[in-house]
């Protein structure tokens, strides 16, 4: 086994904890974003277009990357088009690009001027745009591809798992929803034909009933194998989650207005944010402490996230660093 | 105690999140520099915000029967939205999300908004940074729809639903158009946001990008199909759903 | 050990106010010891399901109604508490194990309980190992649950059910699905958990007569409220649901009663009664011809070529394991399921031609998920629906339904009867249409004997009308009492097209009850026995 396969082998889809992907898919959305150096976004479509192809599974999320690619490639399109028919038509110092331009007038507001001269600066700022655009989107498909969306439910925080469970039960429910949806419509003709509205009542209703019926039945075999036992917390414990909890969206929300309204306090602004975000993260945590359910096969964190983790970090701080720099 | 701390919090976090979705119509001009940092803290910021709310929906006990409907319902919708895909302005989830939330409440509704776009993304693959934002804006109106009163003439029940509906059709797709204007018209076009603008002028802007993108169409299609589908099963599924409210011992009242 | 002191249990109209006046289990004083293997029957609609929800808090749960009395499990007080409550102690499997599972493989499956109750690892472990081995499902564990097959799958349902170390076993009509292989290693695993492990089990059935001499004691909800347990020979005395063995020793006056084959058959040896010969129906005209009939679905082939003709006058009963194809010939037939060759040709023309009025003319059919054909809100409105499509006399279906399932209020949602009186309802508005062909998708699942008897009367009175009738089944004693003909479907295949006296005759895969213990030529039901 040569060097680049045996290290492809550590971080290949299976072998990963499903976290792990998503993290580095969103930090290198965000260094992305960032920045708007063509040859670092460049770097990220190609780099994730090529991290997909070696680490890859054959599950049927593997294969949604083409979606992606083609949604980054109508994205760079559209951005650059919005630029052309829409350019605002006052600078012709650089021009590449002579149209004649077309007067559209709604009634209101300003007539829109379409098309006209395009100067090279603004080709140029749109299509960085649309390309970074297209690494965010690619960026957050290697995620969605590498990652099984059924382990990432299984690895939700404790505090999401009643919602993590209901969303299995839907992953689960949909397939065999078509399949009733199916088999309702052919018995339905085997009682006659009713006409308008009770054609449609009278397939909808017996597939959902029969849905609703089969789910209680499911939630029955739950709580009969012993779903919706409560934990021993202290009544202080709850209230203090909440209370974090509530902390941590002010600290948020406050950080969000700041850096819309009043860029200047930087310092405030980044330490309203990062403390919104850490408070959080701990009252997700302190929330999911039930201490009342056995997780029998966690999904392991193993060398292979601790790579994949890594690197993400080192492109997160180095992008951040960046940008409050600025 | 617990429960105003909570409402406290998702009204804080709604509020922060229509910010997230509504800046560029009032931005600071000093903050120009800012946007594309802005756009990036958004969209880490938005996911967790929308993390938070469900905790606190969450945390208020659900039982397995609550559970088991939502996932029955969150799978429903997404089938129906993969049947109604590709057809442009077609939207057949709306409708079951306002039916949903207004048999079973808020709380409930909230979830299943966010739940069904989600689900649905994982089986068409449309996971992306616009996925919180989605979810976000199909949970408010699943939020929102739990709020509308109950009548006791069937009439008027629907006649309430198919407002609420049309509302909800066009704010949801102005928060989405909201969302992509800053990416796909950027800034320095005749239809672009400008930084500080008078908050009318921006509004003019916008409502010219929603005409020369088509979204203000696409909008009134999904509020079309939405109130048609309404009428049209409303009675016999409201039915069908407040009888397995009353087997679950769930339902607006609790 | 299971007490129960004066349990009561009634259900509640969504005012508050009692559905009936007797409660459904009224004043139930009775006990169940450890390790005891106990049939729970009664006739169709009795309350088996309630009976077994109250034993763990299912009902009323998620049934509603309000429960009084005593319920002890190994002496402690349960009524009352909510179902997780009782998952330590009491494990639970459903009717469809399919529709019950949460997890993905049978490991996540077998685990979940023990997850739910906070088990330390190392114990689920352990316990794991030791449940799969006597469930013998050791090296399955790692399959996805869809791959499995209903038994398998059966099994693993009930390994979840007893992985937290649970002594207490509820069955809910846990082989009405399978088909007789499967139901055979359910029964087996189950004979030994009470043996080896001393696990209590009760198991509620429809199907009792194969499953009758291996349990320890009967308890029978008899419908009025009442609820009586004891040994096998003294609880059959309701006519509703007596199985075949039972009824032979009852009407031959056999005494001590009878069980087990084994023991029947020596008495019959003894005894050597009379009986008469069968007669079948003999074919008239043509009424349906099915020629060159193939169906596939992808690669997978579900029907290979196949032809036979149905005549008026005939019941002809279609029986194959399951996976054999029996369902998609009936589809075929019917002509909306997938076809990818053949014809089958009717007066009217092939069927798959025919437009769904013209169709329904010619061919009625209960399909095996007859629910899906309910969909009005409430039991009345579907009679009266149905009287008014079938162009029949106000009332004709609800007549038939009430000879199928007993009197019924007619005010109630149709998906609150139980599964038995769903199908009864279903059976009454397809079979109340004049039709040339009938065709029935196992049309006795959760029918007792008087409702099976009752469907056999209707069906003879379309057989004289020179109808047409197939009916797919594994339902053995039913094809016995009724068929005049038998198809056998294996692998797609059709492979025997006999008089069920050869099908059903002794030492057959097929055999009847009676020919087993019989073993004479041309005995395979009752009603053929002389007093």
């Amino acid at each position: 086994m040569s060097a680049t396969t045996r290290a492809v082998h550590l971080v290949s889809a299976y072998k990963t904890n499903p976290i792990s992907w998503w993290l580095a898919g969103l930090s290198l959305a965000i260094v992305a974003s960032l920045t708007s150096n063509i040859y670092v976004l460049l770097a990220i479509c190609v780099g994730t277009l090529s991290i997909i192809r070696l680490c890859r599974d054959d599950s049927p999320w593997a294969q949604s990357i083409g979606f992606y690619i083609k949604l980054a490639a109508i994205v760079i399109t559209l951005r650059v088009a919005f630029r052309i028919i829409f350019n605002l038509g006052s600078s012709t110092k650089d021009a590449f690009l002579l149209l004649p331009s077309i007067d559209l007038d709604f009634g209101f507001g300003n007539a829109l001027k379409l098309f006209g001269p395009i100067s090279a600066t603004a080709f140029n700022f749109a299509l960085v745009d649309g390309f970074r655009l297209a690494a965010i989107i690619l960026a957050v498909g290697m995620a969605n591809s590498l990652a099984n969306p059924r382990k990432l439910l299984k690895s939700t925080p404790g505090a999401l798992y009643e919602i993590a469970t209901a969303l299995s039960i839907a992953i689960n429910l949909a397939p065999q929803l078509i399949a009733s949806l199916n088999r309702v419509r052919r018995a339905r003709s085997l009682r006659g034909q009713s006409k308008g509205m009770k054609a449609i009542t009278g397939i909808v209703i017996p597939v959902l009933e029969d849905t609703i019926d089969q789910s209680m039945g499911l939630a029955a075999s739950m709580s009969a194998r012993g779903f919706g036992r409560k934990g021993n917390r202290s009544k202080f414990q709850v209230i203090g989650a909440r209370l974090l909890a509530f902390i941590a969206i002010c600290f948020m929300v406050s950080g969000a207005a700041l850096l819309l309204f009043s860029p200047e306090q930087q310092v405030l602004e980044l330490t309203f944010l990062v403390l919104g975000l850490a408070l959080a993260v701990i009252s997700i945590k302190l929330s999911s402490t039930r201490g009342t359910i056995t997780r029998y096969r966690k999904e392991p964190w193993r060398l292979g996230d601790v790579i994949i983790l890594a690197a993400s970090l080192v492109l997160m701080v180095l992008a951040f660093g960046g940008a409050f720099a600025r | 105690m617990k429960l105003v701390i909570s409402r406290l919090s998702i009204a804080v976090a709604g509020l922060g999140s229509i910010l997230m979705f509504a800046w560029p119509l009032f931005i600071s001009q000093s903050s120009t520099s800012e946007t594309q940092l802005a756009q990036t803290v958004f969209i880490v910021l938005m996911p967790l915000t929308l993390l938070l709310i469900l905790v606190e929906f969450a945390t208020g006990d659900i039982s397995s029967k609550q559970l088991a409907l939502l996932g029955v319902l969150v799978a429903l919708n997404a089938v129906i939205r993969l049947l109604g895909a590709g057809t442009a302005g077609i939207e057949t989830s709306f409708f079951l999300i306002i039916l949903g939330a207004y048999v079973f409440g808020s709380g409930f509704g909230f979830i299943l908004g966010a739940g069904s776009i989600f689900v649905s993304a994982l089986i068409t693959g449309g996971v992306g940074p616009w996925l919180p934002f989605q979810m976000m804006g199909a949970a408010l109106i699943g939020l929102g729809a739990g709020l509308i009163p109950q009548a006791n003439r069937s009439w008027l029940t629907k006649m309430y639903l198919v407002i609420y509906a049309v509302i909800a059709s066009f704010v949801y797709g102005a928060l989405m158009t909201l969302w992509n204007w800053p990416y796909l018209a950027g800034t320095g076009t005749q239809v672009s946001y400008v930084a500080g603008d008078p908050l009318m002028s921006n509004l003019t802007r916008f409502l010219q990008y929603e005409i020369v993108t088509g979204g203000l169409l696409w909008d009134t299609g999904r509020a079309i199909t939405t109130s048609l589908l309404i009428l049209l099963t409303g009675s016999a599924l409201i039915a069908t759903l407040k009888r397995a409210a009353t087997r679950a011992g769930v339902g607006r009242s609790s | 050990m299971i007490q129960l002191k004066d349990l009561t249990f009634s259900y509640l109209k969504s005012d508050g106010s009692k559905v009936s006046e007797t409660p459904q289990i009224n004043n139930v004083n009775l006990t169940i010891n450890s390790g005891e293997f106990v049939l729970v029957c009664g006739p169709t609609g009795s309350g088996k399901s309630t009976f077994l929800k109250t034993l763990n808090g299912l009902a009323p749960s998620f049934t509603g109604g309000v429960i009084t009395g005593e319920l002890k499990i190994n002496g402690v007080e349960l009524l009352g508490l909510e179902p997780h409550e009782f998952a330590s102690v009491v494990g639970y499997v459903n009717q469809q194990p399919e529709n019950a599972f949460v997890g993905d493989t049978v490991i996540d499956e077998i685990v979940y309980c023990a997850e739910q109750l906070g088990l330390p690892i190392a114990q689920i472990e352990k316990s794991v190992q030791k449940i799969s081995e006597l469930l013998e499902i050791s090296d399955l564990l790692e399959r996805p649950l869809a791959t499995l097959s209903g038994g398998q799958q059966q099994r693993v349902a009930i390994a979840s059910a007893l992985v937290a170390g649970q002594k207490v076993l509820l069955l809910d009509e846990p082989t009405s699905a399978l088909d007789l292989v499967g139901a055979a290693e359910v029964l087996r695993v189950l004979r030994r958990l009470c043996s080896e492990e001393g696990v209590t089990v009760l198991l509620a059935e429809h199907r009792i007569s194969r499953v009758i001499a291996e349990v320890d004691s009967v308890l029978v909800v008899h419908g009025d409220g009442s609820v009586t347990k004891g040994p096998t020979a003294t609880q059959f005395n309701d006519p509703r649901f007596v199985p075949p063995i039972i009824e032979l020793g009852l009407k031959l006056g056999w005494k001590p009663l009878p069980i087990t084959t084994t023991d029947a058959a020596k008495k019959w040896n003894e005894t050597r009664p009379e009986f008469q010969a069968k007669v079948l129906s003999n074919a008239t005209s043509e009424v349906l011809a099915v020629s060159n009939l193939e169906v596939s679905f992808g690669s997978v082939q579900a029907l290979q070529q196949t032809s036979f003709s149905l005549a008026g006058n005939q019941i002809t009963a279609l029986m194959g394991e399951n996976g054999s194809g029996k369902t998609s010939l009936c589809w075929a037939i019917q002509g909306s399921g997938t076809r990818t060759k053949g014809t089958v040709t009717t007066y009217k023309g092939d069927t798959k031609d025919l437009n769904a009025a013209d169709r329904l003319e010619v061919l009625t059919m209960v399909p095996q998920r007859a629910a899906d054909l309910l969909f009005l809100a409430t039991l009345s409105a579907e009679l009266e629906e149905s009287d008014k499509y079938a162009e029949v006399s106000p009332g004709s279906t609800a007549k038939l339904f009430q000879s199928l399932a007993g009197r019924i209020d007619t005010s109630i949602h149709p998906r609150d009867l139980s599964a038995g009186q769903q199908l009864s309802l279903v059976l009454a508005i397809q079979l109340v249409k004049q039709a040339k062909i009938v065709i029935l998708d196992e049309p006795t699942r959760g029918l007792d004997y008087s409702a099976k008897y009752a469907l056999a009367k209707q069906l003879n009175s379309i057989r004289s009308q020179d109808r047409a009738v197939l009916i797919a089944t594994h339902d053995i004693e039913f094809v016995a009492m009724i068929a005049d003909r038998v198809l056998v479907l294996e692998k797609g295949q059709l492979v025997s097209d006999s008089s069920p006296l050869e099908v059903l005759g002794a030492g057959k895969p097929f055999a009847s009850q009676l020919a087993e213990i019989s073993q004479e030529v041309g005995l395979i039901s009752i009603e053929q026995v002389k007093l």
